[in-house]
C-alpha cells in the first residue's frame, strides 16, 4: 500500500527537524495526494551547499566515471523494476500528481529510463569526449599536451514543468562530470527527483551525500540567491521571464545555462501519402501529438503537409483526426483548469474562423484538428491535443515559414525519404532547428542527443591543460636528467 | 426601417421597470433574428452550430462569440462606413490586431450607460463634481471607456468637473486642487478612471504626502484593472489605499466591468469585501459556462462569463468571454482572466509563443 502522504526533497546534512514542511494536495478529491515540500531557508540551503560541495570533493571527485555510470545503471536497474518500492511509487503517484493519464506515464517513464542505463551512458560520454577518461586524469590532447576535464564543485539545477522524470536529465549529466549537485524542483512536480536521488544514494552510499533536492516557495528569493551565490554553474529551465528573474541574480563572474521554452512541428512529405503508408504516418503523428499531452518542447504544435501524394493534406488531416480518437480510447487527455479550457475554446474558434479553415473534434471533446487549406502561419496550437494541419505546396517550403522563429525552435519530426530528409535537414538547422527525427519519435529524444544543439556534458567542464612545452621544460628539471 | 424598430424596441425595453422573463426572450430572439438576417459573419457562425432563427427557442439557445472573433471579423450589421464610433479594444493580444465595436447610433448605448448609471452609481443623487482620471474622446476617439467617462460627465456632473489627464499624464495639481476644494465646502466629490491612472494619481499622492478626507457623500468608480501599466496590486491593497488616501470608505469605492464588445456595463456595491459581487441591468444576463461546451456549469463553480446584452443590438448579442467568474445569488463574482494558460511542461502556450516570438 503506497502512502497517500509523500515527503518531497532530499536534503543530506540538514536535521530534518529542523525543517519546515507545507502540505500541497494534487489530483481529483477522490485520490488526493498529499505531498510535503520542505520549505527551506536562505541559511539551510547555504548549509546543505557547503556539505554537498565538501562529500563531493571526497566521494564524487575521487571516484572513476566508470563507477559513476555503474551507479546510476544501478539506480536505474532498480527503477526499470516494476516490483521495485520506488518504481511502484512513480507508476502509482506520478499521474495523481501531473494528471497525465497513468498507463502513458508508466509506459513513458520505462523508455525514458531505457535511456540511462549503462551502454546508453556510454554513449553520452563518446558523445562529449572522444576520451571519457579526460573526467578521471590528464589525457593527452590531439593538439598536443594533455588535459582534463572539471566539472562544477557545486551545480545549481533550477527545474521547471511537470513532465515526468525531466530532472533527470541534468542531474545524470552533473553526476557524470563529478558535481555536487543541488536541484530545485518545481510544485508541478516536485517528486521524482528526490525519489531518484534516494535510490542512487541505496545503491551507491558513497554518493549519498553528494546531491540535494530542495523546494522554496514560489517568488522567495532569498533561498533561490543562496543557491545561486553558492552554485559554481547555474542550469535553469523555464519560461523567459523565469530565465531573466534568475539570470538577474547570477553573480556575473558565474555562468548561466539557460533552457528556455520551444516548440517543434512536423513534416509529411507527398511520398508517406500513398494509400498504404498515410495511415501510419497519421497514426506517428497522432502519438506525437497524444504523448503528456504536448506539454513538452520537443512535442508538435502544427504539422506541414505536401500536396501531390495521393491522400490530400486535408484527407491526411481527417486521418490524424481517426487516430487521436483511438488513443483518447487508450489513454485518456488529463483534465483541463478552466484556464486552458478557455484557452482551448479560444484557439478553436481561432482557427475555425480563418479563411480556409476547418476544426475536427467536437468541441467538448479532449483532442482538436484543425485544417487550414490557406492560411500557412506558424502558430502555436492550444497544447492539450490540438494540433494545426496546414498544407504546403513543398516541404521546402516550410523553412521561410518557421525561419521568424529562430529562437523558439527545437524538433522537426519528419517523415521523408533520405535524399528528402537530408536536404531539409540542412535548411532546417540553419533557420535554428536543432534536432530532427521520425514521426513517432519526437517526445523521446535519444540516449546522449544534444538538448537544444548544445552540449550536455562539455558546457558543463572546464578544461584545465598542460601546455605541451610544460612537459619538456619539466624533463629538464626531472632528476634523472642527464 | 427594420432597424429604426429594433431601436425603438429597445430604447422602450431599458426604460421599463422590471419587465418580465418573456419580454427579455422575446426581444433576444428579435435581436437574434436581426443579427442573424444582417451580420454575415455572425450567421455563418450560428449555422454552423445548427442555430437558426427558427431553432433558437430561447435567449440561452443563442450561440456565444468569442471576444477574439471580434478583432479577424467585421461583426456587424450596419455597413462599417455607417457607424457613428467605431470602438476598439487596446490590442494586447493576438498579434496587436485590435477587436472592434461598430455602432451605426449611440442611442442604444447611451440609454443602456444611463439608466444603469443612474441607478447603481448616482443612487438617487443627480449631479455631483467629477474629476475624470482619463482622457477624453477627443484625445481616444476609439476608447469606449473614454466615451463612457465623457457621457458621465455631460449628464451627471456639475460645471465644476473635469477630466484630469493632460497630453501625457496626469494634472496632479487640478486634482488636488479639485480634493481640497471638495474638503473645505463640503460637497460630495466623486472620482472616475481607469484602475492603473488610480495608482498612478495615489502613487503620485503619497510621494507628496497628501492625504484626504473627502466629504460623506463621495464615491470613487475604478474600471479595467491595472492592466501591466502600473503597479499590480492586490485588490485589498488597491481599495485599502484609495479608501486612505482619498478618505472614501471602501463600501464606496465601485468598480466598473465593461467590455468594449459589449454595450452594457456592470457593477459592484462596493467593494468592503474583495473581490465583489458584480451584476447588470434587466437588458443583459450573464452565464458561467464551461467555455468548451458552452453549457452553464453548476452553481459555486468556476466557468467562463458569456453575456447577452440586448443593448448590443448592432454586433453581436451574446459574447463568451475569457473572463472566468463564479455565480451568485446577486450576479456574479468575477476572478480574472481564464485565458493566458501556461504550458505545463517546456512546451509554449498561445500568449507565451506571441510574447516570445515578439521578442526574437
Amino acid at each position: 500500500m503506497i502512502q497517500m502522504t509523500q515527503r518531497a526533497g532530499y536534503l543530506p546534512g540538514l536535521d530534518p527537524d529542523s525543517v519546515q514542511w507545507e502540505l500541497k494536495s494534487y489530483g481529483p478529491a477522490d485520490a488526493t495526494l498529499s505531498v510535503l515540500l520542505p520549505v527551506l531557508q536562505r541559511s539551510q540551503i547555504a548549509t546543505m551547499a557547503q556539505h554537498v560541495r565538501r562529500q563531493s570533493a571526497i566521494h564524487l571527485k575521487t571516484m572513476p566515471v566508470s563507477q559513476i555510470v555503474d551507479a546510476i545503471d544501478r539506480a536505474i536497474a532498480r527503477l526499470l523494476d516494476r516490483n521495485d518500492p520506488y518504481r511502484r511509487k512513480m507508476d502509482a503517484l506520478l499521474p495523481i500528481i501531473t494528471g497525465y493519464d497513468p498507463e502513458m506515464v508508466q509506459l513513458g517513464l520505462t523508455g525514458y529510463l531505457k535511456t540511462f542505463r549503462k551502454p546508453q551512458l556510454q554513449r553520452f560520454l563518446a558523445e562529449d569526449f572522444a576520451n571519457p577518461a579526460i573526467l578521471d586524469s590528464f589525457q593527452p590532447l590531439t593538439k598536443g599536451g594533455f588535459g582534463q576535464a572539471f566539472g562544477p564543485d557545486v551545480l545549481a539545477h533550477i527545474w521547471a514543468g511537470n513532465v515526468p522524470g525531466l530532472p533527470m536529465w541534468s542531474l545524470v549529466a552533473g553526476l557524470l562530470v563529478k558535481a555536487g549537485n543541488i536541484g530545485k524542483v518545481p510544485s508541478a512536480e516536485p517528486l521524482f527527483a528526490g525519489w531518484f536521488a534516494q535510490v542512487l544514494g541505496e545503491v551507491e552510499p558513497a554518493l549519498a551525500e553528494c546531491l540535494a533536492i530542495v523546494w522554496w516557495r514560489g517568488g522567495d528569493i532569498a533561498p533561490e540567491t543562496a543557491l545561486l551565490q553558492q552554485a559554481d554553474l547555474v542550469l535553469g529551465y523555464g519560461n523567459n521571464e523565469s530565465l531573466s528573474a534568475i539570470k538577474s541574480r547570477i553573480p556575473c563572474t558565474k555562468r548561466f545555462l539557460s533552457y528556455g521554452h520551444k516548440v517543434s512541428f512536423a513534416m509529411v512529405s507527398a511520398t508517406s501519402l500513398d494509400a498504404d503508408k498515410a495511415s501510419a504516418t497519421a497514426r506517428l503523428t497522432a502519438y506525437d501529438v497524444a504523448r503528456y499531452d504536448q506539454q513538452g518542447c520537443y512535442s508538435p504544435h502544427m504539422v506541414f503537409v505536401e500536396h501531390g501524394g495521393s491522400v490530400t493534406p486535408q484527407r491526411f488531416a481527417q486521418f490524424v483526426a481517426h487516430e487521436l480518437a483511438a488513443f483518447d480510447q487508450k489513454f485518456p487527455r488529463r483534465s483541463l483548469n478552466i484556464a486552458e479550457a478557455s484557452g482551448l475554446a479560444t484557439w478553436r474558434h481561432t482557427e475555425e474562423m480563418t479563411a480556409g479553415g476547418q476544426v475536427f473534434g467536437e468541441a467538448s471533446g479532449a483532442w482538436s484538428v484543425s485544417y487550414q487549406s490557406e492560411d500557412q502561419s506558424f502558430l502555436a496550437s492550444s497544447l492539450n491535443r490540438t494540433i494545426r494541419v496546414v498544407s504546403v505546396q513543398a516541404l521546402a517550403d516550410v523553412t521561410a515559414i518557421v525561419a521568424p522563429f529562430k529562437a523558439l525552435l527545437q524538433t522537426a519530426g519528419i517523415a521523408a525519404p533520405p535524399t528528402e530528409l537530408f536536404s531539409l535537414a540542412a535548411a532546417l538547422g540553419a533557420v535554428g532547428v536543432t534536432r530532427i527525427c521520425a514521426l513517432g519519435d519526437m517526445t523521446t529524444p535519444e540516449a546522449g542527443w544534444h538538448h537544444d544543439g548544445r552540449f550536455n556534458l562539455l558546457d558543463l567542464v572546464a578544461i584545465t591543460e598542460i601546455d605541451a612545452r610544460a612537459e619538456s621544460a619539466a624533463d629538464r628539471l626531472a632528476p634523472y636528467v642527464d | 426601417m427594420e432597424c429604426d424598430l429594433l431601436i425603438a424596441d429597445l430604447l422602450k425595453f431599458i426604460a421599463a421597470d422590471e419587465p418580465s422573463d418573456a419580454a427579455f426572450d422575446t426581444l433576444a430572439q428579435h435581436v437574434f433574428a436581426y443579427q442573424f438576417a444582417n451580420n454575415q459573419p455572425f450567421a455563418k457562425f450560428s449555422k454552423a452550430r445548427g442555430k437558426t432563427p427558427r431553432t433558437v427557442k430561447t435567449w440561452v439557445d443563442i450561440p456565444a462569440v468569442p471576444i477574439n472573433a471580434f478583432k479577424t471579423l467585421d461583426l456587424t450589421c450596419c455597413l462599417p462606413s455607417d457607424s457613428v464610433a467605431v470602438f476598439m479594444t487596446s490590442g494586447t493580444t493576438l498579434g496587436g490586431l485590435r477587436g472592434k465595436n461598430h455602432h451605426p447610433t449611440l442611442s442604444v448605448y447611451n440609454a443602456s450607460m444611463r439608466r444603469n448609471f443612474a441607478e447603481r452609481v448616482m443612487l438617487g443623487q443627480d449631479k455631483i463634481d467629477m474629476g475624470i482620471l482619463f482622457p477624453t474622446p477627443q484625445m481616444m476617439p476609439n476608447s469606449s471607456l473614454a466615451h463612457y467617462l465623457n457621457l458621465a460627465v455631460q449628464t451627471f456632473a456639475t460645471p465644476e468637473s473635469s477630466h484630469l489627464i493632460g497630453e501625457d499624464s496626469i494634472n496632479i495639481d487640478r486634482l488636488i486642487a479639485q480634493l481640497t476644494r471638495a474638503e473645505t465646502t463640503g460637497q460630495p466629490y466623486a472620482l472616475l478612471g481607469a484602475s492603473f491612472s488610480l495608482v498612478h494619481a495615489l502613487d503620485e499622492l503619497q510621494r507628496r504626502g497628501k492625504t484626504f478626507c473627502l466629504p460623506a457623500g463621495s464615491w470613487i468608480l475604478d474600471t479595467g484593472g491595472f492592466k501591466g501599466q502600473s503597479r499590480e496590486l492586490e485588490l485589498d491593497e488597491f481599495y485599502d489605499a484609495l479608501s486612505h488616501t482619498l478618505g472614501v470608505p471602501r463600501a464606496q469605492c465601485i468598480n466598473m466591468y465593461g467590455m468594449t464588445e459589449l454595450s452594457t456595463q456592470f457593477y459592484d456595491r462596493g467593494n468592503d469585501v474583495c473581490p465583489s459581487v458584480k451584476s447588470g441591468p434587466h437588458w443583459i444576463r450573464t452565464r458561467v459556462v464551461n467555455p468548451l461546451t458552452g453549457v452553464a456549469v453548476a452553481k459555486g463553480e468556476t466557468g467562463v462569463l458569456a453575456h447577452t446584452d440586448l443593448a448590443n443590438f448592432n454586433s453581436v448579442m451574446t459574447l463568451l468571454t475569457e473572463d472566468s467568474g463564479i455565480a451568485t445569488d446577486a450576479g456574479f463574482v468575477l476572478l480574472g482572466r481564464a485565458a493566458g494558460a501556461q504550458a505545463q511542461g517546456c512546451s509554449m502556450a498561445v500568449d507565451e509563443f506571441l510574447k516570445a516570438a515578439a521578442i526574437s
